[in-house]
């Protein structure tokens, strides 16, 4: 015979045990852009079909030899949770620094040595004709994810990377951490609606239009960018502008995509002639971004849109 | 003496293509080359011209070829080429003033007196209506008397003509024979010139220098070198030599005898 | 007929004229060409400054006339800073290419010939494709392109006369090929190179295909030198490309030393060109259309052609470097685009009318 009291504590202590570990189950999930640990659960997961820009992909279980050739990808791969599932990424994957860098190149793709790896997924940014249709010939998996045009397609591509590797939890929490954040630097500027940029991807003044990834980003804050009016240059969005036109319309920023290629810095942008003439170059207002950070569409955007906040919020004030 | 040649050879990629020539020519004589195709009478006429290396040796007024600058040789001594180049767009008059490069400096540029010289050459052989034609508009003769009145705006006293006739039609042939003819008449122009007809050589040349195989064959007056025998011998032709005071001499060819051909076929 | 040694007694000296070179008449049209093109280089562009406003800005800089210019410290820098030195550069390049073009054609009896025959280009391209794909001296911040295009045009030219003369090569149809060779060879050199390295391709192409842009005053002061002590030299030489005209072997037998000749003109040329595509890329078509259009106007003699052909060179690729900057303004076209466009249809004229074809 229990006496009532204990009976009540043996009963209120089963039932927080219980809460306890029913509460492991759903608890907040670690930091949102760094790794994730994998879940589990992607026996329920596949087989799955996932959109891609060669079409619907259809995989059978999940994969555990991924071959990656889009740097982007490689990023996202290892930001939602799918790091352990790569075995080999392209020659020009940089980050993270321990992805499993080989020799094959995403602009020349080679079907044999892709094949070599006997990869289960392969991931591509950049078809040059016979990828897609030599992977499909041997029967691997191939999703071929162009440049995004926007945010909404790079948060698409990621999800889809999620659903194809068994990383859907890990993916929507990327995702989301990334929605959050940007939207939170996104109107951390109000005064710099109305703004002029001028994004530099050469020092031969290649510039990149609203109609690109990184040319969305700006729109964000409302800027104007002075390459628009150049749209119809180049199909892709990328046209060369000359010299005098940009010292012209004087933009009051300056976003420097060429660091690395091109050693450009404030410093030398601000000794070409003419350019001592320029707002941005006399306020200090020259962003030095890192040429991949700029380049790419993943999980690493969020680093290039604070860079731009931080710099807009000091917009205009002489250094 | 205008040229003495001694001993003379010229090997062409190392392979001999004239051996032990030897010749003169004195000031104002006329020496024909005469031979079969392949033996060497170019090639003697670039060697006189400095532009070949030679063994042996070729003195002209006393100097060795060799030793002499080419700019000094070319104004000693013309050469009116087999095929020359005819550049079509450029006038008879720029053509001609070309001759007086050698007496120019380095670059320099033919000033009013070299104009003269061309033009009055140009007038010798009768072509100054020739003075602003196009090269390209020119016909056969028309286009070897512009040749000739380059060589002539040299100023040079030796003249070196490689098969001057070759391209041109009969009257054509007496024409510029006969120019050449009578500018060695005015005095003052030694003709040392190639021929593969040898009428022409026979009635213009005072001396006649047979070549084969690239050697000497025979030296002397037309009437001594162009024989029958020799002919046969080193063209393997059959002529008939007609010799007279109103034709000078001639040779004329004839048709090889009826049993040889029936021997062939 | 004149009597013996009696040429010159004949004719009275006042019946020699020098032979003519440029008439006055076109000395005037050359100069009014590089004149006005100059002036609508400085005053047209992507950015509209106003060209009475630039005739305005013009004028204040000299001394006595009193006008005031009206420009903004902006516009004073776009255009004196940008574009001035962009024309002055366009001048100098399209002067150099179109004079050493006329030259090669003189010196190789060619009519395709250009300054490119013998390897320079496909030099400067392997050069300057090394120094991007490599990153040579990006550490140092310096640009080392110009220097290694100079370096890559000199040495292709080079080689392609060692090459030519060590084959029996007084001929120039051997050099002409050995050009051709060095030339094949250094592309696909400079092919292999830019395709290693996939993220400088566009790049390397923007180089290649030829821009006037330039890092101001001193792209223009290094390049003049080199340009001007060219031109003399083959302005020094007009008269015996006349001579060459005629062949090696009557050219060597009227007292010309045909190889030397050659050498300098060569030389010369390539040395401008090179210093001319180290900053500006491989401009084509340059050194054929403007001597050949000189040569349908104003004669064929190189007394007259490449004298005109300096002028109306510098004149064209300004006016063409012009059409680059506004055609698709405030986009640029890269420079060889357009004279390939507008070159291969005046190719074709050029083809027609001539009757024969020959320098």
């Amino acid at each position: 015979m229990l006496n009532r009291p204990l009976a009540t504590a043996l009963a209120v202590l089963l039932a927080l045990v219980l809460v306890a570990c029913g509460g492991d189950d759903d608890t907040a999930a670690p930091p949102a852009t760094s790794t994730v640990t994998a879940e589990t659960s992607s026996a329920a997961e596949f087989p799955v079909t996932v959109e891609a820009d060669n079409g619907s992909v259809t995989l059978a279980k999940e994969p555990n030899a991924i071959v990656s050739l889009s740097a982007t990808a490689t990023e996202t791969l290892f930001a939602i949770g799918a790091g352990e599932q790569v075995i080999a990424v392209d020659d020009q994957s940089n980050y993270p620094p321990d992805a499993p860098v080989s020799d094959l190149s995403g602009f020349q793709p080679n079907v044999e040595a892709i094949a070599g790896y006997e990869p289960d997924l392969v991931v591509a940014a950049y078809d040059p004709g016979e990828l897609v249709d030599g992977l499909e010939k041997l029967n691997i998996p191939v999703l071929l994810q162009d440049a995004a045009p926007d945010l909404d397609a790079a948060y698409e591509q990621i999800e889809a990377l999620g659903a194809a590797t068994g990383n859907v939890e890990g993916a929507e929490k990327v995702v989301q951490s990334m929605q959050v954040e940007i939207e939170e630097l996104a109107g951390s500027a109000p005064g710099a609606a109305g703004a002029t940029v001028y994004h530099e991807l050469g020092p031969d003044f290649f510039s990149a239009t609203s109609e690109t990834f990184i040319g969305s980003v700006y729109e964000l804050f409302g800027l104007v960018n002075i390459a628009d009016a150049a749209a119809d240059a180049d199909a892709a969005g990328y046209p060369q502008l000359s010299g005098e036109y940009v010292v012209s319309e004087n933009p009051d920023l300056v976003v420097l995509a060429d660091t690395k290629c091109c050693e450009q810095t404030a410093a030398t942008v601000a000794k070409r002639p003419g350019w001592d003439q320029i707002d941005a170059v006399a306020n200090g207002d020259i962003v030095e971004a890192d040429d991949d950070i700029a380049s790419r569409w993943g999980p690493r955007t969020v680093e290039f849109v604070a860079l731009i906040a931080e710099a807009l919020a000091g917009l205009g004030q002489p250094q | 003496m205008m040229l003495e040649a001694r001993d003379v050879g010229v090997a062409l990629d190392r392979v001999p293509v004239v051996e032990g020539v030897g010749f003169t020519l004195e000031e104002g004589g006329w020496l024909g080359l005469i031979g079969p195709n392949g033996a060497g009478k170019t090639t003697i006429l670039k060697a006189v011209a400095g532009l070949v290396r030679y063994s042996g040796s070729i003195r002209m007024q006393g100097d060795e070829v060799a030793g002499i600058g080419r700019r000094a040789v070319a104004r000693r001594v013309a050469v009116v080429p087999q095929i020359p180049v005819i550049p079509p767009d450029t006038t008879v008059l720029d053509y001609v003033v070309l001759g007086r490069t050698p007496h120019l400096g380095y670059a320099g540029s033919p000033g009013p007196r070299d104009v003269v010289a061309a033009r009055s050459a140009l007038a010798r052989l009768d072509g100054a209506h020739l003075v602003d034609r196009r090269l390209g508009s020119l016909s056969g003769g028309e286009r070897q008397r512009a040749v000739l009145a380059r060589a002539v705006a040299q100023d040079a006293s030796l003249l070196l003509l490689d098969e001057p006739t070759s391209a041109l039609d009969v009257g054509a042939q007496q024409q510029v024979l006969e120019l050449v003819a009578s500018l060695r008449a005015d005095g003052g122009l030694t003709v040392l010139s190639a021929m593969h007809d040898l009428t022409h050589a026979g009635q213009y040349a005072d001396r006649l220098l047979l070549l084969d195989g690239g050697r000497e064959q025979a030296t002397g007056t037309p009437h001594e070198v162009l024989t029958e025998e020799l002919i046969l011998r080193h063209f393997g032709a059959s002529v008939r030599i007609v010799a007279d005071a109103e034709t000078g001499i001639a040779v004329v060819p004839l048709r090889p005898p009826v049993e040889a051909e029936q021997a062939v076929s | 007929m004149t009597s013996a040694g009696g040429l010159r007694a004949r004719f009275p000296v006042r019946q020699g004229r020098a032979l003519r070179g440029v008439s006055l008449r076109w000395a005037l049209a050359a100069g009014v060409f590089v004149v006005v093109a100059a002036l609508l280089g400085l005053a047209l562009g992507p950015v509209d400054l106003g060209i009475v406003a630039v005739a305005r800005e013009v004028l204040s800089h000299v001394p006595f006339l009193g006008v005031q210019s009206s420009f903004s410290e902006t516009e004073d820098a776009i255009l004196w800073e940008l574009r001035a030195p962009r024309v002055v550069l366009g001048l100098l390049v399209g002067a150099m290419l179109a004079s050493a073009g006329a030259a090669y054609q003189g010196v190789f009896r060619n009519p395709l010939a250009d300054p490119y025959l013998l390897g320079a280009a496909a030099g400067a391209g392997l050069g300057a494709t090394i120094v991007i794909a490599y990153d040579v001296g990006g550490d140092g911040g310096l640009d080392l392109r110009p220097l290694a295009a100079f370096a890559g045009a000199t040495l292709g030219v080079a080689v392609a006369y060692l090459l030519g003369r060590s084959v029996g090569g007084r001929e120039t149809t051997t050099l002409i090929l050995a050009g051709v060779t060095v030339a094949a060879f250094f592309t696909a050199l400079q092919t292999y190179v830019q395709q290693r390295s996939a993220d400088t391709v566009q790049e390397v192409y923007s180089w290649i295909l030829g821009q006037l842009e330039t890092s101001g005053w001193t792209d223009v002061l290094i390049v003049l030198p080199y340009v001007v002590v060219s031109a003399l030299v083959l302005l020094w030489h007009r008269r015996l490309l006349d001579v060459l005209a005629v062949g090696d072997d009557e050219a060597a037998s009227l007292g010309v030393p045909v190889a030397r000749v050659r050498l300098l003109v060569v030389a010369a040329a390539t040395l401008g060109t090179a210093a001319a595509v180290a900053f500006s890329g491989l401009i084509a078509f340059v050194g054929i259309i403007v001597p050949h259009a000189v040569r349908l106007m104003a004669g064929t003699s190189y007394r007259v052609v490449l004298p005109l052909s300096l002028a109306f060179g510098a004149g064209f690729l300004v006016l063409m470097d012009l059409v680059s900057r506004t055609a698709v303004a405030p986009a640029q076209l890269p420079i060889g685009v357009v004279t390939a466009f507008l070159g291969a249809p005046f190719f074709a004229v050029v083809l027609r009318t001539t009757r024969t074809v020959g320098p």
